[in-house]
């Protein structure tokens, strides 16, 4: 450490040696690269003897650095620890927003889509576009009509005259009234 | 009175980041809302459904304008890439919804993905679409026995009123 503040001061002091040289040359204040490029001989035997002031000096090697890293003093006792571990941030938090779907029975959260209900509507969306896709036959062939979904023996009603209509080979289900 | 760095900190900042950029973001929800007018019930991020839901709500404003309308067709043929949609959204979403003002959509929040990164999931919909409903309707069960017992009282009153009068 005490090398590390002797390195320092040595070097606060060529750097003010430097800037009042500088200031020497340039005959002006506060003027910095062009003084030094145009007085460059008369300033280099002095640089020199600086550097070498300096290289007699201790380097800051490693063992110097290690000296101010940070490191713990003492050991962290098992209760600071436990009381660390076990702070109210680390610790699971309780929900109390799961409640039973009404349709299905499992689980869900109160602000959440049912899982179970979700899939099964899912299936039955994808087996829906199964067809539609079969009915229309490519990619970039969306119809300028609305669309009904029928089941096994229904007709089209009053409301589905102009309607495209996706026949699904299956009894309509409970939950998908028209 | 400004106490923070104004770049850094974020409170009361509403405006989403999304993408790459502004750009990016424009293009992503643009591919997403082309989705939604194709397949009416999309599954994406919470994020993305919510964003998403403004600019739905838009285009089915712009489409009720009319297909004549110069702006209309403009702002449909952007923001549809797949352009065979283009006269499905003047032709069925906009007739669909003439009655409603506002409220075109449906967003619903999912169980989180499966994946690793367990993202909030979200769906959304064009109302009025052909599929199953996401809330399936409740009827009432005329047989349970407090429906049987109401139904048994209103039928004594109403029979009660007749001898009345």
């Amino acid at each position: 450490m005490i090398n590390l503040t002797a390195l320092v001061q040595s070097l606060r002091r060529s750097l003010l040696h430097i800037e009042s040289r500088l200031l020497q040359a340039a005959g002006l204040d506060r003027q910095l690269a062009p003084a030094l490029a145009v007085n460059g001989p008369s300033l280099l035997p002095q640089l020199d003897k600086e550097e070498e002031v300096e290289q007699q000096q201790h380097h800051p090697g490693l063992s110097d650095s290690i000296l101010w890293m940070a490191a713990p003093k003492k050991r962290r006792t098992i209760e600071v620890n436990r009381t660390r571990r076990r702070s109210d941030s680390k610790l699971l938090k309780v929900k109390n927003n799961i409640e039973p779907c009404p349709e299905c029975g499992h689980l869900k959260q109160k602000h959440v889509m049912c899982g179970f209900c979700y899939a099964k509507v899912c299936r039955e969306t994808a087996l829906i576009r199964q067809q539609i896709k079969e009915m229309e036959g490519g990619p970039l062939r969306a119809p300028t009509v609305e669309t009904v979904v029928l089941y096994e023996g229904e007709t089209p009603s009053e409301q589905d005259k102009d309607k495209r209509i996706v026949e699904r080979s299956r009894k309509r289900p409970a939950w998908f009234s028209q | 009175m400004r106490l923070t760095l104004r770049a850094l900190i974020s409170h009361g900042r509403v405006a989403r980041k999304m993408g790459l950029g502004p750009e990016s973001r424009i293009n992503m929800l643009r591919n997403i809302l082309t989705g939604l007018v194709r397949h009416e019930r999309i599954e994406t991020t919470t994020a993305r459904a919510d964003e998403v839901r403004f600019y739905a709500e838009k285009l089915v404003d712009y489409a009720k304008r009319g297909d004549t309308d110069e702006k209309a067709m403009k702002m449909a043929s952007f923001w549809l890439t797949e352009k065979d949609l283009v006269p499905k959204l003047f032709n069925v979403l906009a007739p669909r919804f003439e009655t409603h003002s506002k409220g075109y959509t449906r967003m619903a929040r999912l169980p989180n993905r499966e994946n690793l990164d367990r993202a909030k999931m979200a769906v959304l919909e064009y109302k009025g679409n052909p599929f199953p409903p996401l809330y399936p309707v409740k009827k009432d069960n005329e047989l349970t026995l407090i429906n049987q017992l109401l139904r048994g009282y209103r039928e004594d009153r109403a029979q009660q009123l007749a001898t009345k009068a």
